[in-house]
């Protein structure tokens, strides 16, 4: 349960890519071809070890149809990692990245890890994608990449995992001011035995947190 | 500052919850919760969901999940606060109950023999269908409830799980009289109401005699001096449903009061409560949640708020007859604003418990007391502690720093009101609107009104979950969004920093059932 970090993801892109299937995929290791319509948000929540430390991934899987945009829109606030997901399958969906995009950029805080997604590589028969475009689409946007598969959990655990790792490093390097909650991202419940472990800051914000 | 300080709330939360304890006010009682705290028992959430569900940050809208169903395709949405408390001490609740009558003999008050029937059921319709067919003998009520808690969730939750039990208690009291429609309820009951009642073929004999015996009085009220059939009251069916409603609030409390001995019960909450039985809706409210049905876009309110200032000469009565409730700190009269000591001698502007217009007094000594009603709108306050005026639980709740209790002010009454549900006819688009006070602080009955209904037009008529989107849309209308001055709605008004909690249900499942 005792986790040292909580990061906030949120999952992004448009309807029927497959985000709520990754967000099951990793969470339960399963599958499900037919899955409702999601319409607004739901949750999702998995412990994964980086560097020896627990991190609880806490992932906010959003409704993709345009008609909730303004609802999910408010949901970008406060998470320090997005996946961007686009099916490999459907052109339409990867030509739309660009306006996910600017709205994440300008809804969410500056530090956040963007991962673009290319799923459903699994249909490999029905690609209308190439994966040099997504490579492309992501060096110029400064954006990490990887196609995966939800069906067969193909490179499921690496998206969410590598995106961990990205915010795990600029924790590390200090770019993310980790007493700010508004970053997504949260120090776990502190206890006296692993207090070594823990930067000094953190001492700040155990005072801070237990004069309430 | 301010961010600092909430800062450090938002991250305390997600500790208490990881923690797995579920306590709302840390070190405050050594004793168990009666409940833990959760979210409506009909989002199904797991530990993790109402973790992030606390996020007072993004302020999630969480809605009741497409694999669900309510009964009558009720929607419902809520969103936390922007972080005044902690949790979110808004609790729902919606169930349909079939009451059995009680087992023949006991004269003891026994358990309910009741049935909760799964509320999740995709099929929940089907079911009370069959069930009104084979078990003509079966009440069946639908039930929907909302609670707005404050200074603590516990009287809030502890009122989500019980108050539909307390209602079936007592409608299960008056069962046998509400099955046989056409008869009016009989003045005096027999010792065996049930056997009475089913075999007499006179029913107005039964009527009068019972009347005529009924000198000891009737329950209820056993000092009433004796009654003559030719003066008797007319009692309708329907103000039985009523007086057991009211009765179940009063239960309520009393228990909460009663538990709070063994359990951890923090706060008070208000309650607002819809009734369906036999054709009618029953719009029960002690608090200022509202509740409204929209009718071919037109709005009928079927609730009433209860503040310190639409309850105002309520509460000075009271305090005038009872002066020690004031503790000598306040005075019950209100003036515009607070009296200065310079100003003893002259005349002021005032109004006492007779009074609804203004008049002038001359300022004496007692009048610099603080008034046990002060402040406008929103901002009144009842003994300057508390903005509602009626609910449930708060048994413990004292003005800061004395020993002068609130409750005796509160009242757990609630208004009820009866809309004649099966004689009208409603289309798809006609709904009931209930929400607690966040919706409504920012949002008029005709914004709420216009807003539903132009939703529900732009939805697929056959769409089940489109009154649960309905009020995903209600609740973002109302929470806005987050801009750098503050949570705005449109216009640039302020969006509502309070719990929000919104059911919508259509009303022509009712009689399509029926």
């Amino acid at each position: 349960m005792a986790y040292a970090y909580l990061f906030k993801y949120i999952i992004i892109g448009d309807t029927g890519v497959g985000k709520s299937c990754l967000l099951l995929q990793f969470t339960d290791k399963r599958f499900q071809p037919v899955h409702d319509l999601t319409i607004g948000v739901e949750f999702g929540a998995r412990m994964i070890t980086i560097d020896g430390k627990q991190i609880k991934l806490q992932i906010w899987d959003t409704a993709g149809q345009e008609s909730f945009r303004s609802i999910t829109r408010s949901y970008y606030r406060g998470a320090a990692g997005a996946l961007l997901v686009y099916d490999i399958t459907r052109r339409d969906t990867f030509n739309h990245l660009t306006t996910w995009l600017e709205d994440a950029r300008q809804h969410s805080n500056s530090n956040m890890v963007i991962m673009l997604i290319g799923n459903k590589s699994d249909l490999e028969s029905r690609r209308e994608v190439k994966k040099e475009e997504g490579e492309a689409f992501a060096r110029e946007h400064g954006l990490i990449f990887m196609e995966t598969s939800a069906k067969t959990a193909s490179n499921v655990e690496e998206a969410f995992i590598n995106t961990a790792k990205e915010i795990y490093e600029k924790i590390q390097e200090g770019v993310f001011d980790i007493n700010n909650e508004a970053n997504g991202i949260k120090i776990g419940p502190q206890h006296p035995t692993t207090n070594s472990t823990l930067s000094s800051s953190q001492g700040g914000h155990q005072a801070g947190g237990g004069c309430c | 500052m301010l961010t600092r300080v909430r800062s450090a709330v938002v991250n305390f939360m997600g500790g208490v919850m990881a923690g797995g304890s579920n306590g709302d006010h840390p070190g405050g009682s050594d004793l168990p919760l009666k409940f833990p705290y959760s979210r409506p028992e009909f989002l199904g959430l797991s530990p993790d969901e109402i973790e992030c569900s606390a996020d007072h940050i993004a302020r999630p809208i969480l809605i009741l999940k497409e694999t669900r169903r309510l009964p009558w395709a009720t929607g419902y949405a809520e969103v936390i606060n922007a972080g005044k408390s902690i949790l979110n001490e808004d609790q729902a609740c919606c169930e349909v109950l079939v009451v059995k009558k009680k087992p023949p003999g006991g004269s003891a008050p026994s358990r309910v023999n009741m049935t909760r029937r799964r509320s999740s059921l995709p099929n929940g319709e089907d079911l009370t269908l069959r069930d009104n067919l084979d078990g003509s003998e079966d009440l069946t009520f639908h039930y929907w409830a909302l609670f707005d808690g404050h200074a603590g969730s516990g009287a809030a939750v502890v009122a989500s799980r019980l108050l539909h039990h307390h209602v079936a208690l007592h409608l299960q009291e008056v069962m046998e009289i509400l099955c046989t429609p056409n008869l009016p309820p009989p003045t005096c009951l027999e010792e065996e109401p049930v056997n009475h009642l089913l075999t007499t073929t006179s029913n107005r004999a039964l009527t009068r005699a019972a009347s005529l015996r009924g000198a000891a009085g009737a329950p209820g009220s056993p000092n009433t001096p004796p009654t003559r059939f030719f003066t008797e009251k007319k009692v309708s069916q329907e103000s039985l449903v009523i007086g057991a409603i009211e009765n179940a609030f009063k239960d309520m409390d009393v228990q909460i009061e009663k538990d709070k001995a063994t359990y951890d019960i923090s706060g008070g909450c208000t309650a607002l409560m819809v009734l369906y039985l036999q054709g009618n809706l029953y719009v029960g409210n002690a608090g200022d949640s509202r509740a409204i049905i929209i009718r071919a876009g037109e709005v009928i309110p079927v609730s009433a708020e209860f503040t310190p200032e639409s309850e105002r000469q309520r509460l000075q009565f009271l305090a005038y007859m009872q002066p020690h409730l004031l503790g000598n700190e306040f005075t019950h009269l209100e003036f515009p604003r607070r009296v200065q000591r310079k100003e003893v001698g002259k005349k002021m502007l005032y109004r006492d418990f007779t009074m609804s217009g203004w008049a002038y007094k001359t300022i004496d000594e007692d009048d610099l007391k603080f008034p046990l009603i002060y402040g406008e709108g929103k901002k009144a306050r009842v003994l300057a502690t508390i903005g509602v005026t009626r609910g449930l639980g708060d048994h413990n709740l004292k003005v800061h720093d004395s020993n002068i209790y609130i409750k005796p002010f509160l009242s757990c009454c609630p208004e009820v009101k009866v809309y004649p549900l099966s004689q009208w006819e409603h289309k798809a688009d006609d709904v009931l609107v209930m929400g607690t006070d966040g919706l409504w602080d920012v949002l008029s009955n005709q914004e709420v009104s216009e807003a539903v209904t132009s939703f529900l037009a732009n939805c697929d008529a056959d769409d089940q979950h489109r009154y649960t989107m309905a009020a995903q849309d209600l609740i973002m209308r109302a929470r806005g969004v987050l801009k750098d001055r503050g949570w705005r709605i449109s216009n640039d008004r302020l969006g509502s920093g309070d719990d929000i909690s919104v059911f919508i249900i259509p009303l022509m499942y009712a009689n399509k059932q029926n």
